[in-house]
C-alpha cells in the first residue's frame, strides 16, 4: 500500500483548500454574521482535516481538528468572532501551510506540533463552555484494554519462525546495544481500508526502527491478505513504548501489544528445515526495508522535493488552448497554399515551411497529450456496481477489465461513463441467465462479463462482452411487430443484423418484466444517440445462447484529423482518412447492377458503389465515358465506393460544428476551413450507407 | 471586410430603441441593433446539401463557421442577384446562436421612440407567423420591424 501515489493530488487540494480558509476567514472578518462563509469554512476545514488523517499526517489532522472545533461552535452560535480569534485563525493556516510545504519538501509533515497553537484554540473554546477534553480521556483508557489483552496472550508475533539470517541480525543488534522488539497489531473490525492502516501503521513504525520480519509480508498486506491482525519483528535504539505509541496513534487501530524478543538458541536448528520453503517468501520483503531505510536517510539532506509540481487547469482553458492551436494550423496550411500558389523558390523558405508544419503537428499532439485521461476514472466503479447487481438481481456474476489505462480525450470520458454503466446493466439483466437456466446448458454458474478497451489506429474500442444468452432475435422481431415498431412484412425482409439494430430504436425493451435495473425500454437508444454524439459507434455481434458483445468506437481526437480532400462538382469535401480503405481508378464498364443498385467486383469483393454527385446533389464535371475515381470506405466490415471528381490530396484538417442551425444533413459531418479561407464541408463517410 | 462595427452598448434614450434598417426590394425594414454582430460584404458561400432554399449554406468569418440564409426567400420574396450593395448582416439570436443574413442593402441606423412605432393587429386566422413586432415610422418612411427570433425559428 503506497499512499504516495496520492501525494499529489493531496497537496494540490490542500492548498487549494487553504487558499479558501484564508479568503473566507478574511471574509469573516468583515461579516462575522454571514452563515454562507462559516459553513464555507467549516466544509474546508472538514475537508482538510480527512485529507490530512487519510494521509496519514497527524499533526496536521489535530491542528486542523481543533479549528473545526472552532468554527463549528462559531457556527453554532456560541462563540463569538473576534479580532484575536481572527488572528489566531491565521496564523494557523500559516502553520498548516508550513506543513504542506514541508510535505512537498520531503513527504512529511515535520515535528512541529504548534501546541501553542492548539492552547489558544482550545481556551477560545473554554470560554464558550465547550469541552474539548473528551479524546484525551479515551487514550488511557485504550492503554488499559491493551495491556489485558497482551496478557492474554495475544502476541501472536511470538508464532514467527525466524530464520538463521534474521537470528543473526537480532545476534548482531544486540551486540551493538540495540533493542529488538516483537509486536502484533490489531484492526478494528468495522476499518474500511485495513490496508491503508497496516500501512500507516508500518510506516510509522519504520521512521522509529528497523523492520526485520513482517508477517503476514509486506506485500500481502499492501494486498490485504491478511485477517485483522499482523506482526513485526524490528530493531531499534529507542524505547518499545514509544513504537507501541506511534502505532497505536494510527485512526482504526484496535490495539497493539509488545514485548522483547527473547532468542533461544537451540530452536533453531531444529525448525530450519521445515519452514524453509515459508522463509524465501518472508525474506524478501525484510531486505527490501533494509534497504529502503538508509535510502530514505540519504535523500533528506539533499532537500529535493519528492513529488513533481502538477498544476490543476480548467478544461476551458486547455479548450481555448485547442482553439489556438487549430487557427495556427489553419494559418500553417494557408501559408503552404500561398507558397505553392505564388511559386515561391525559395529552398529556405520551403525548409521553413516544412519545419513549421512539424511543430505544429507535434504543438496539436501534446495539447491533445494533455487533455487524454485514462478511461479508468470511469470505469472503476464498475466492479462495485456489478457486485451490488449481482445482489439485487440475485445472479451470480463476474466482471473482468482490462485496458483501463486506455486514454480518451476528457471530454469523451466524462460521457462514456452513462452509456458505459447502461450496457453493462443490460448484460447483467438480459444478457445473464439465471443460475438454473445456466446450470441446464452446461456453462459455469457464475456468469461472465467483459470490458475491455484498447487503441485501434485513430480510434478507441470499448467492448462490453457477457457470457449470456445472446439476442433472441426471433424475440425481438415478435416483439417489434407487437410494438408497432416494423410491420410483419418488413420483419420477414430483414437481415438478422438489421433485426438486432431494432435494440437501439427508441421505446424498445424486450424483457418481460421490468425491473429497476433496466427494461423501461430507454437506455439503448440513449447509450447510440450519446456515443454518435461523441462521433463514436455502437454496434452488436451476437450469438444465441453463447453471448452478446457490445461495440464501442470513438475517435481518439475530436478537434483535428487527417483528411483526403476531394473534388465533386467543383465543391471541395474533406473524407477522414480514417474510414478510407483503398482509392481505385474504376471504368464506366466495371459497373454492374444487382438489385437495381451499381456495384464493382474489387478484386472478388463485391462493393456497392455511392455517385457523391447524387447524394450531394450536384451535376458531375466529369464525362460518362470517363475513368472513375472511386474512394474505398469502411464501416465496420461493410465496404462502399464513393464516386468523386478529383482527388484533390491529404491535409491536416480543423473540424468546425455546422452549427445547430443547420443540423439536418446526415452525412455532413462538420465543416473545416482551408489555406485559402474557403470552407471544404466534412463527409461523414459512416452516414451515407 | 467589416464595414460596420456595432458597438453592442449602444445608448438607448429611454425606451428608445435602436434599428438597422434593411432594404429587401421595395420594403424597409428594421433589426433591432441589439442582435447584431457584423455585417459584412457578399462573400463566396459554400452550399451545404440537402437543407431548405432559403439556407445558402455556410461562410468563413474569421475562422468560425457561420450559416447563412437568404432573407427574401425567407420573406416570401424571389431570389436575386447580389449586387454591389448586398450585404450579409450577422446576428447573435438568443436561441439559434450566430446567423448571418443576406438583404439587398444596409441604409442607416435610426432610433425610434415607443410612440414612432404603431402595433400591427393581426388576423387570428393568418396562418403565416408573425415576423413583424411593429411598424416604425421614420421622416415620411415604414419600416417594418422584424422579429429575427421568430424569423429563425420558422422552418
Amino acid at each position: 500500500m503506497d499512499v504516495s501515489q496520492y501525494l499529489e493530488i493531496f497537496l494540490d487540494e490542500a492548498k487549494e483548500h487553504l487558499e479558501n480558509l484564508n479568503t473566507q476567514i478574511l471574509k469573516l472578518e468583515q461579516e462575522p454574521e454571514d452563515t454562507d462563509t462559516i459553513n464555507e469554512i467549516f466544509r474546508a476545514a472538514h475537508s482538510l482535516k480527512g485529507m490530512a488523517g487519510t494521509m496519514g499526517y497527524k499533526r496536521m489532522q489535530t491542528l486542523t481538528h481543533d479549528m473545526e472545533n472552532v468554527f463549528s461552535e462559531i457556527r453554532n452560535g456560541t462563540l463569538k468572532v473576534s479580532a484575536n480569534m481572527i488572528d489566531t485563525l491565521f496564523q494557523c493556516l500559516d502553520a498548516l501551510e508550513e506543513y504542506t510545504n514541508n510535505i512537498q519538501e520531503s513527504a512529511d509533515e515535520g515535528t512541529n506540533d504548534n501546541q501553542p497553537l492548539i492552547e489558544m484554540l482550545n481556551s477560545f473554546l473554554k470560554g464558550s463552555n465547550a469541552p474539548a477534553k473528551e479524546e484525551k480521556k479515551e487514550a488511557p483508557a485504550a492503554a488499559e484494554a491493551e495491556k489485558k489483552a497482551a496478557a492474554d496472550g495475544e502476541e501472536k508475533w511470538k508464532e514467527i519462525v525466524l530464520t538463521d539470517d534474521q537470528k543473526h541480525v537480532f545476534r548482531t543488534a544486540k551486540e551493538q546495544g540495540k533493542n529488538t522488539y516483537g509486536m502484533t497489531v490489531y484492526i478494528q473490525e468495522n476499518c474500511l481500508l485495513k490496508a491503508a492502516r497496516a500501512f500507516l501503521v508500518y510506516k510509522a513504525v519504520e521512521e522509529r526502527a528497523e523492520i526485520i520480519v513482517c508477517n503476514p509480508s509486506a506485500q500481502d498486506i499492501e494486498d490485504e491478505k491478511f485477517d485483522l491482525d499482523f506482526s513485526l519483528i524490528v530493531v531499534t535504539d529507542t524505547s518499545l513504548d514509544e513504537i507501541l505509541h506511534a502505532a497505536r496513534n494510527v485512526s482504526e487501530i484496535d490495539k497493539v501489544v509488545g514485548s522483547e524478543l527473547e532468542l533461544k538458541d537451540d530452536e533453531a536448528s531444529g525448525e530450519e528445515t521445515a519452514v524453509s520453503t515459508e522463509t524465501a517468501a518472508e525474506r524478501k520483503p525484510a531486505q527490501k526495508t533494509a534497504s529502503a531505510v538508509p535510502a530514505k536517510n540519504d535523500k533528506k539532506p539533499a532537500g529535493k522535493p519528492v513529488v513533481n509540481r502538477t498544476v490543476r487547469v480548467d478544461i476551458e482553458k486547455l479548450d481555448v488552448l485547442m482553439n489556438l492551436v487549430s487557427e495556427l494550423i489553419i494559418a500553417k496550411n494557408s501559408l503552404v497554399s500561398a507558397s505553392s500558389v505564388e511559386g515561391v523558390n525559395s529552398t529556405t523558405f520551403n525548409e521553413q515551411i516544412e519545419y513549421l508544419e512539424s511543430v505544429t503537428t507535434n504543438l496539436h499532439e501534446s495539447v491533445m497529450k494533455v487533455r487524454m485521461v485514462p478511461i479508468e476514472s470511469v470505469v472503476s466503479k464498475f466492479p462495485r456496481m456489478i457486485r451490488d447487481l449481482s445482489k439485487k438481481l440475485d445472479k451470480k456474476m463476474e466482471l473482468y477489465m482490462s485496458g483501463e489505462e486506455t486514454e480518451l480525450d476528457r471530454t469523451v470520458v466524462d460521457e462514456i461513463g452513462d452509456p458505459l454503466m447502461h450496457l453493462l446493466r443490460n448484460s447483467a439483466d438480459h444478457g445473464l441467465e439465471s443460475a438454473e437456466v445456466r446450470a441446464q446448458r452446461g456453462k459455469p454458474e457464475v456468469g461472465s462479463i467483459f470490458l475491455d478497451a484498447y487503441q485501434d489506429g485513430n480510434n478507441v474500442v470499448i467492448e462490453v462482452r457477457d457470457d449470456g444468452n445472446g439476442i433472441d432475435v426471433e424475440n425481438v422481431k415478435k416483439t417489434a411487430i407487437e410494438r408497432g415498431v416494423i410491420t410483419p412484412e418488413q420483419g420477414d425482409n430483414m437481415s438478422e443484423k438489421d433485426i438486432i439494430n431494432l435494440l437501439f430504436h427508441a421505446g424498445f425493451s424486450t424483457s418481460k418484466k421490468i425491473t429497476d435495473v433496466s427494461g423501461r425500454g430507454v437506455g439503448l437508444d440513449v447509450v447510440k444517440s450519446k456515443i454518435e454524439s461523441l462521433s463514436g459507434e455502437v454496434e452488436v455481434k451476437s450469438k444465441l445462447g453463447e453471448g452478446s458483445t457490445w461495440i464501442i468506437r470513438l475517435p481518439l481526437t475530436l478537434a483535428i484529423i487527417q483528411a483526403l480532400m476531394v473534388t465533386v462538382g467543383g465543391e471541395k469535401y474533406a473524407i477522414s482518412l480514417g474510414s478510407i480503405q483503398t482509392i481505385e481508378d474504376i471504368k464506366p464498364e466495371e459497373i454492374k447492377l444487382v438489385q437495381n443498385s451499381e456495384v464493382i467486383n474489387l478484386r472478388g469483393t463485391v462493393i456497392p458503389i455511392i455517385r457523391l454527385s447524387n447524394v450531394l446533389e450536384i451535376e458531375s464535371l466529369k464525362k460518362p465515358d470517363e475513368n472513375m475515381v472511386v474512394v474505398i470506405v469502411k464501416k465496420g466490415e461493410k465496404l462502399a465506393g464513393l464516386v468523386v471528381d478529383e482527388l484533390m490530396g491529404q491535409q491536416e484538417i480543423v473540424i468546425k460544428s455546422l452549427g445547430k442551425y443547420i443540423n439536418k444533413c446526415k452525412f455532413i459531418s462538420g465543416a473545416t476551413i482551408l489555406g485559402d479561407g474557403e470552407i471544404a464541408l466534412i463527409l461523414d463517410a459512416n452516414a451515407l450507407f | 471586410m467589416d464595414e460596420l462595427r456595432v458597438n453592442n452598448e449602444v445608448k438607448t434614450e429611454g425606451d428608445s430603441i435602436q434599428y438597422i434598417v434593411i432594404k429587401l426590394g421595395a420594403e424597409q425594414y428594421g433589426i433591432d441593433i441589439k442582435y447584431v454582430d457584423n455585417i459584412v460584404r457578399m462573400q463566396h458561400i459554400t452550399r451545404v446539401p440537402k437543407v431548405a432554399g432559403y439556407l445558402k449554406g455556410v461562410i468563413n468569418l474569421r475562422g468560425e463557421v457561420i450559416p447563412v440564409m437568404n432573407l427574401r426567400l425567407k420573406m416570401g420574396l424571389p431570389e436575386q442577384e447580389a449586387t454591389k450593395a448586398s450585404r450579409i448582416i450577422i446576428l447573435k439570436l438568443e436561441q439559434h446562436g450566430i446567423i448571418g443574413f443576406i438583404v439587398d442593402e444596409v441604409r442607416e441606423v435610426v432610433t425610434l421612440s415607443p410612440d414612432q412605432i404603431d402595433k400591427v393587429t393581426y388576423d387570428a386566422n393568418e396562418e403565416k407567423p408573425n415576423f413583424v413586432l411593429g411598424i416604425g415610422k421614420y421622416e415620411n418612411e415604414l419600416i417594418s420591424l422584424l422579429d429575427m427570433n421568430v424569423v429563425a425559428a420558422e422552418r
